[in-house]
């Protein structure tokens, strides 16, 4: 383990990047879910510029990594990722919420290239997700591994890499949903170690307090009896983030489903929305957000 | 009994179950990517897929929810996951779910969902509103199958079509065995079992049975009827239902369904908006199923909600009859 501190600084740079093409959408429908988008930022940075397997030449390359967002009312912070790599016109961030426009209200894959999964109804995507890590095992199993795994390296042949990882980021709200649990206990029974997922746990919901409104403590004990490797980080530190997707992505072939927690700061960067909780901003409230982060990232 | 369309040969009630069975494995054999999506409640052709293809096998258990998004990310992958389970479990319980993960992306997602109004099980389970719990629903097909050789063909033709089918399945008596083999299905088309010139039964899935019943006691009267099979409820074939009334003029509908949502919705739709006719709907009013049982002598529930032969016959009579109000009161 150990990141490269040249490497930590370039994403470092790349979340400011990041959020300032968050802004641009905020900015330009007066509207967002704000919270739950910059909380996100350095997760999916972390995953899109350095982790996941994907060509940014072919953002329909079978083997690319697959990212379920199943809280897919934060796809603003994927859509700022997405046009960094180039599968989305960067010069039409600002058609977010508009008639048309591959920047939906929600995530939809059919307006736009490279998602995985269109959602918006919360608890759907960890089972959405079971269903692409399963049908990697079955694509596996009818391959016949090659001659020389056969021949030379026998005990590599349920180690070697699966085909594509799904990854799937889940908030922390959503786990009330009584389907997540179906799906957390399905992902166990299939040993489905090619599945990571990540929960945003930014502690707040739209209401107020996720603990308040329906506690869902003691967290990382609930996934563990479900059978899953569990790693708990700092969701804004970029090592940490790092660290448990290498670790993760490393323990394939342990049989076991993994979810990282990652604790972050619904609204990060943006003082005035990390106070309100902002879950959803209208006007004003993403106005003075922008305002100051304006100045913080030197969006203009 | 009147002239009968050349693929049909009336024979003895023959429950659909085996013949559902025998189409599933030779989907199954042709399509390797066919995978049998399980929530406890069994699959059709169950024991072939144990012995020949146990990998094709997923158990989701009671967990109707998760079974609906995650054969979502399995079509999503290439496969073609097949659920089989009662229509309020596997669609009306994942309702959402079916929308959200299975439908937004016309994902090719088939349910064998089982309903119905008849059984012993009760209100649960004796479900009515399938049909028009998904009829409203976006990218949908809606498949009814009349007789086992129908179930046979339209659970393999389901598997060849590219898209979300909903394959609905019928809690009721055996149904007459009507098609002879080499009957062509064709996903939505209707087909005309008996030609007739002056009324037409239009009848999806068992009640199709009673239809042909209803038009044997309506010819001693010398009222010809004609017999439609509507085993494709959405999309539902307009031509057949306009053809039907402007060559009959009087329309009665049958389904073993509700009839706020179902086939007689639909085929109202149809006429108002193109021919219009006298219609009168057979099928459960607004009300819940109970248990009931079949014996000798009785029917309970074909008595109970009135949809037997004898009442599609006095429906048929009652069409007639508002049609003859109605060209009078044009005439004055």
């Amino acid at each position: 383990m150990g990141h490269d501190e040249k490497l930590i600084k370039d994403l470092e740079a790349k979340t400011d990047v990041v959020r300032r093409n968050c802004l641009t959408i905020f900015d330009s429908t007066q509207m967002g879910h704000a919270g739950g988008t910059m909380s996100l930022i350095e997760l999916v940075t972390a995953l899109y510029f350095h982790h996941l397997k994907l060509d940014p030449n072919n953002c329909d390359w079978p083997e690319r990594d697959r990212v379920v967002l199943s809280k897919a009312h934060c796809c603003e912070a994927i859509y700022a990722v997405l046009v960094e790599i180039g599968w989305l016109p960067k010069d039409k961030l600002n058609t977010y919420y508009r008639y048309g426009s591959p920047f939906q209200g929600h995530a939809d894959r059919w307006a736009t290239p490279g998602l995985d999964y269109s959602g918006g109804s919360l608890g759907q995507g960890l089972s959405f997700a079971n269903g692409l890590a399963l049908a990697e095992k079955m694509h596996m199993q009818r391959k016949a591994p090659t001659e020389t795994i056969t021949r030379f390296m026998p005990r590599y042949i349920s180690k070697f890499n699966p085909t594509y990882r799904t990854y799937c980021i889940l908030g922390d709200g959503e786990c009330h949903e009584g389907q997540v649990w179906e799906a957390a206990m399905f992902a166990n029974k299939y040993r489905l170690d090619n599945l990571i997922a990540i929960v945003d746990y930014n502690k707040y919901s739209l209401e107020g307090p996720t603990n308040e409104i329906m506690p869902i403590e003691p967290f990382v004990d609930k996934w563990k009896s479900f059978g899953w490797w569990v790693a708990e980080v700092d969701g804004h530190d970029l090592r940490q983030v790092l660290d448990s997707l290498d670790l993760a992505a490393h323990l394939y072939g342990d049989g076991k489903p993994k979810c990282i927690i990652a604790h972050t700061v619904k609204g990060y960067g943006v003082s005035f929305w990390e106070e309100a909780h902002t879950h959803i901003g209208r006007g004003e409230e993403i106005t003075r957000g922008v305002e100051e982060a304006r100045k913080r990232y030197g969006y203009s | 009994m009147g002239t009968l369309n050349k693929h049909v040969k009336i024979g003895e009630p023959l429950a659909t179950a085996d013949a559902l069975g025998r189409g599933m494995i030779k989907a199954a054999e042709k399509n390797q990517n066919i995978i049998a999506v399980l929530e406890d409640m069994g699959f059709p052709g169950l024991p072939w897929f144990a012995k020949n293809a146990p990998d094709r096998v997923i158990e989701c258990g009671i967990a109707e929810a998760n079974a609906a998004a995650m054969a979502a990310g399995l079509a999503a992958e290439g496969f073609i996951p097949v659920i089989n389970s009662f229509v309020f479990a596997c669609i009306c319980r994942a309702y959402n779910q079916i929308r959200q993960s299975i439908l937004v992306d016309r994902f090719n997602v088939k349910f064998i969902g089982r309903e119905g109004a008849w059984g012993e099980p009760g209100i649960s389970h004796n479900h009515v509103e399938g049909i028009g719990a998904t009829r409203v629903m976006p990218n949908l097909l809606i498949v009814n199958p009349a007789d086992a050789v129908e179930s046979e063909k339209a659970v393999q033709a389901i598997m060849d079509y590219i898209g979300p089918v909903f394959l609905r399945v019928e809690a009721s008596p055996p149904p007459l065995q009507i098609f002879t083999p080499d009957y062509p299905f064709d996903i939505g088309k209707a087909y005309t079992v008996k030609e007739g010139k002056d009324a037409t039964i239009i009848a999806t899935g068992y009640m199709l049975t009673e239809a042909i019943r209803a038009s044997d006691l309506l010819e001693k009267e010398k009222i010809d009827v004609r017999i439609i099979n509507m085993s494709t409820i959405k999309p539902l074939d307009d031509e057949a239902v306009i053809k039907a009334s402007e060559e009959t003029g009087a329309i009665v509908t049958a389904e073993n369904a509700s009839i706020i949502g179902g086939l007689g919705e639909a085929v109202a739709a149809c006429l108002c908006e193109n021919a219009p006719a006298p219609l009168v709907r057979v099928g459960v009013e607004d009300e819940f199923s109970q248990s009931g049982r079949i014996m000798k002598d009785v029917d309970e529930l074909k008595t109970h909600f009135a949809f037997g032969a004898e009442d599609l016959a006095a429906a048929v009579r009652e069409c007639l009859a508002r049609r003859e109000r109605l060209h009078k009161r044009m005439r004055r």
